[in-house]
């Protein structure tokens, strides 16, 4: 396209003069010529040469022609197509003939984009400088020729910020293209908060919503973990669609057992409800639950009607029963220890009185209350952590029931502990009793309870690093706690320790004999104290101004120990976080000897129990650090996993440990299956591109989209050219033309 | 004496040597089991530390006949300074009259014991608010347990329900209807009786009651023993009563 412009930079002023300069000159000649010549002849000469000069004022305003060449190429478009795996479901929830599977939505997609005698992908490739992408977690650039192959497997879709990923990558004139169901999952949802897209966007949305059937449990929340006999709760929102009028039951099950079930009246074809189920544990440890729907007809998703976590049940407190024999100075301070302690929850008894005391008042004017030995042993000794018999006979109160129930409460991973006196150990007739093989300490009924001694408590080697009486960090701050420790008076001497001594009795008359053993009896630990007078270590330090927290101390690492606190056990898994399938897991574990040093020697068996049960075994190795160990797994599905170690040391076993993790796929890409047409439709207005649904995609939609980019994307001018026509031939030619004419005119006339 | 007579006669005799053994050995079986309890009685320097020198062994022999605690039935006498002070977790201190101030040593000795398990049964012999042993010791528990003061003790505190459930203390004479204490945290390791306890648990040599107890009369003196007693018993086991389990009982007890 060629246009003339005046492009000269003279001042008008200057140019008008010139223009009265040549005015008078060209009145001067013509006076002159008319002279000479007749008035005709003047007249064409002097025109002649006002042509000349008006040319060369014409020169003056810069005549130029300017040559726009525009060359209109093809627009940039950059097509993305959704392959997440909700693409996968069908696209229409209508039933299919003869029970035949519907076609999913990426099928109708490149169903759309290649067929035809002249597939759409190659108009779209003519037409536009096409760039293809495949969209889900990330956009994938892909050619043309594999739209057939491609597969809705991709984990997730951050439709939104892949938007603007797209339009921030793309030329200012060009535009987005999407074939997308509108299901998004990444970190934004919705397009509250997000800047405007640069470039129109063009949604095809992909998928049916009118008669989609779908039930899930769209968010659950649970803690982490729980505490024993405190209920927990667990929040839930059901979402349906296409249920209107049903009665939907909601179970909420602990491995295959149903805790509790609620129904839920669906009263909206969008319908959603949030219910809040609970549950209180008994036992302790990692517990898997799931909460899940029935399959409903019509449902064209089911695996969103399940959802599993687990709850890590944890004592909050440790639960101690104790039975004393009478009242007791050792009872005071033992229970003063136990109380101030807040992880501990005391139960206690004392007989305070014996079947021979004889009492003067009525027994409505006495305190006491009968013993609930029936409930205590017969129902609810499970629900303690560790039993203390302190200085307590079982003679005049026990059935042998009762001790053969202590022995299986220990056996099944209790606690029990056994302090001296008069009525304790042999004295106590233990010797006969079934407790006989589950305390730590040798008895043969012959053992004697003995005053009238000095006795110091020593430290062996295994008590100087054992959890119970390691008081201090320091091992030699901690001998000398010990040392400082004020003389006992009287203690219980037993035929020998079985379990592992931690004190001897340090006197001559004593003769090293064991004061405090510890050992195990089936999944439990146990502990005898061979003396009545522990308080001494408080009381009489506190007289000699020391501290008395040693002995408290000792009383709490006991009951800890006894109870089997993660912190003292030999062997522990650290904690796993939430993993990926086909994410490779490094397992760690803690292993520590008897004496709680950590061991680079130890042998370890893990094991790690998938979704469906089977074990796998996974070896381990000692890391650089000592006592630590890892193992690696590769889970291939989500779900839950369990964990289970264990660990010995030249063939004696150090303890186990199990835990378990979860491995889940972040997006939740197929926990929600509805199309959503609704973000597609808002993503397109608000982008000034427009939306369509591709059932109804045909020639017309085409040219639409044409028509929108050319209305908003004008020609692009390649080329543009600017040429002074004093710099030309023709009017440099005309003026000669005219000078020659002008010439000839006056030879003819004569004036040459 | 006729022949019956005479074969009834040795049978007894034979019946009560065979017996007398074993007798003894019940009546001595409870001091051959280890001591479990033992009163010590402070010694202090002016006044009268020792009003009732014979008040400590009917209330053993009492605590020994009533509940399970194995006592000594001799008390030991103490002073603040005794090495072996901390051997004896309660500790009774009583009197008549004005005593001389404790020494600094003395009352960090007291501070010490009542503030880490230790308990102080106080006993005012005389009865006179504001008088003598009573102003002393108010004075002194001041220095002990400074910006502390004793307050009454609620009906129903572990003190008096520890054995026995008591609507009603005793003494010699009913100066107070109640008792009072100073709380170290959660416990009351300073009980402070007006009444003269040690005066109702007094008898001389010939088993005679020393002091008759008034107004109240015998039963007041049971009662002084049943607070002895629990007081002992309160000592050794805290708040053990004030545990869950043992209320419903004791509540259904006191509506009765």
């Amino acid at each position: 396209m060629k246009d003339f412009y005046l492009i000269g930079n003279l001042p008008g002023w200057v140019i008008a003069l010139a223009a009265l300069g040549v005015v008078a000159l060209l009145a001067q000649q013509f006076v002159s010529l008319k002279k000479r010549l007749a008035v005709g002849p003047s007249t064409f000469l002097v025109l002649l040469r006002t042509c000349v000069y008006s040319v060369l004022i014409f020169f003056l305003f810069g005549p130029a022609i300017v040559e726009n060449r525009v060359a209109k190429l093809r627009p940039p478009l950059t097509v993305l197509i959704d392959t997440s795996e909700s693409m996968a479901f069908p696209a229409s929830p209508k039933p299919m003939p003869e029970g035949k599977p519907g076609k999913s939505r990426i099928d109708v997609v490149k169903e759309k984009l290649l067929d035809g005698k002249e597939s759409l992908i190659h108009k779209l490739s003519r037409e536009y400088d096409l760039r293809l992408y495949r969209l889900g977690t990330s956009l994938e650039p892909i050619s043309p020729d594999s739209i057939g192959q491609l597969k809705a497997t991709d984990q997730g879709s951050r439709i939104l910020e892949l938007l603007q990923v797209a339009a921030k990558d793309s030329p200012p004139q060009s535009a987005l293209l999407i074939f997308s169901d509108g299901i998004t999952n990444g970190d934004k949802k919705t397009l509250d908060g997000s800047p405007p897209l640069s470039i129109p966007v063009f949604a095809v949305d992909v998928g049916e919503t009118e008669g989609f059937t779908d039930a899930r449990i769209a968010d659950l929340r649970a803690p982490e973990f729980a505490f024993r006999g405190r209920e927990f709760k667990v929040d839930l929102t059901i979402q349906t669609s296409g249920l209107k009028g049903k009665t939907i039951p909601v179970y909420f099950n602990r491995g295959k057992n149903l805790i509790t079930s609620r129904t839920i009246n669906v009263d909206a074809d969008l319908f959603e409800q949030k219910i809040t189920l609970s549950f209180t544990p008994r036992d302790l440890g990692p517990h898997s639950f799931n909460v899940a729907i029935p399959n409903q007809p019509g449902e064209q998703i089911t695996g969103n009607n399940q959802k599993e976590f687990k709850v890590d049940v944890r004592r909050d407190k440790v639960r101690v029963l104790t039975l004393s024999g009478s009242p007791a100075w050792n009872y005071r301070f033992l229970r003063m220890a136990m109380k101030q302690d807040p992880l501990i929850e005391l139960v206690s008894f004392v007989f305070l009185r014996t079947p021979t005391d004889s009492v003067d008042v009525p027994e409505n004017q006495l305190s006491l209350i009968p013993f609930p030995i029936d409930d205590i042993f017969l129902e609810e000794l499970k629900n303690f952590d560790v039993v203390v018999f302190d200085d307590f006979s079982h003679r005049a109160y026990f059935n042998p029931v009762y001790l053969d129930r202590v022995r299986d409460f220990v056996r099944d991973g209790g606690g029990l502990a056994m302090f001296g006196g008069s009525r304790a150990f042999d004295a106590g007739g233990y010797a006969d009793s079934s407790l006989k093989e589950v305390l730590p300490v040798e008895l043969d009924g012959k053992g004697s309870y003995q005053t009238q001694a000095m006795l110091r408590p020593v430290l062996t080697a295994s008590g100087k690093a054992h959890p119970v009486t390691r008081l201090l960090p320091d091992p030699k701050a901690n001998e000398e706690a010990w040392n400082k420790m004020p003389p006992l008076t009287a203690f219980n001497r037993i035929r020998a320790a079985r379990g592992e001594t931690l004190l001897t009795a340090g006197d001559g008359s004593a003769d090293n004999a064991p004061l405090l053993t510890v050992g195990r009896f089936g999944k439990g630990r146990t502990m005898a104290l061979m003396s009545d007078e522990a308080w001494r270590w408080n009381f009489i330090a506190v007289g000699n101004r020391e501290t008395p927290q040693n002995h408290l101390k000792l009383i709490r690492q006991a009951v800890r120990w006894l109870a089997q606190e993660p912190s003292f056990e030999q062997v522990q898994i650290h904690p796993i976080p939430l993993s990926r399938p086909g994410e490779k897991v490094a397992i760690k574990l803690r292993v520590l000897k008897d004496d709680f040093t950590p061991t680079a020697q130890a042998s370890v068996q893990l094991r790690v129990m998938g979704p469906d049960g089977d074990p796998v075994i996974v070896s381990t190795t000692a890391d650089t650090e000592e006592g630590e160990y890892t193992g690696d797994f590769t889970p291939t599905k989500d779900g839950s996993y369990r964990v289970e170690a264990e660990a010995s040391l030249a063939g004696k076993a150090l303890g186990k440990d199990k835990t378990s993790f979860s491995v889940a796929f972040p997006y939740g890409e197929t926990d929600d299956g509805r199309p959503r047409p609704e973000l597609l439709k808002k993503i397109a207005e608000t982008s000034h591109g427009s939306f369509f649904s591709i059932n109804d995609w045909n020639e017309k939609t085409f040219d639409q989209i044409e028509a929108k980019l050319e209305s908003q994307a004008p020609s692009q001018i390649v080329e543009r050219r600017q040429t002074r026509l004093w710099s030309t031939f023709w009017p440099f030619a005309f003026v000669l033309v005219l000078l020659g004419v002008e010439w000839w005119m006056r030879r003819t006339w004569g004036l040459i | 004496m006729d022949r019956r007579n005479f074969i009834r006669l040795i049978s007894r005799g034979l019946v009560t040597a065979a017996l007398w053994p074993r007798l003894g050995q019940a009546a001595d079986a409870k001091d051959k089991r280890p001591i479990q309890f033992t009163f010590a009685q402070i010694k202090y320097r002016g006044g009268d530390w020792n009003p009732h020198p014979l008040a400590v062994t009917p209330l053993m022999e009492e605590l020994m006949l009533r509940t399970s605690v194995d006592a000594a039935t001799a008390r030991r006498e103490v002073s603040h300074t005794d090495r072996d002070l901390f051997s004896y977790p309660f500790l009774y201190i009583t009197g008549k009259y004005e005593f001389e101030p404790f020494s600094q040593d003395e009352i960090d000795v007291l501070r010490r014991f009542v503030s880490y398990g230790g308990f102080l049964l106080i006993d005012d012999a005389l009865g006179q608010a504001g008088y003598g042993f009573d102003k002393a010791m108010r004075r002194e528990m001041q220095r002990v347990l400074p910006g502390s003061e004793f307050k009454r003790l609620p009906s129903g505190h572990a003190a008096l329900r520890s054995y026995y459930l008591m609507r009603r203390i005793g003494g010699v004479r009913m100066v107070n209807s109640f008792l009072e204490g100073i709380n170290v945290g959660n416990s009351t390791p300073v009980v402070y009786c007006q009444n003269d306890l040690g005066g109702a648990w007094e008898r001389d040599q010939l088993g005679k009651w020393t002091n008759p107890c008034t107004p109240g009369g015998e039963e007041q003196r049971r009662d002084a023993f049943h607070l002895g007693i629990n007081l002992i018993l309160y000592a050794m086991t805290e708040n053990y009563k004030d545990d869950l389990i043992h209320v419903p009982f004791i509540r259904k007890r006191l509506t009765r």
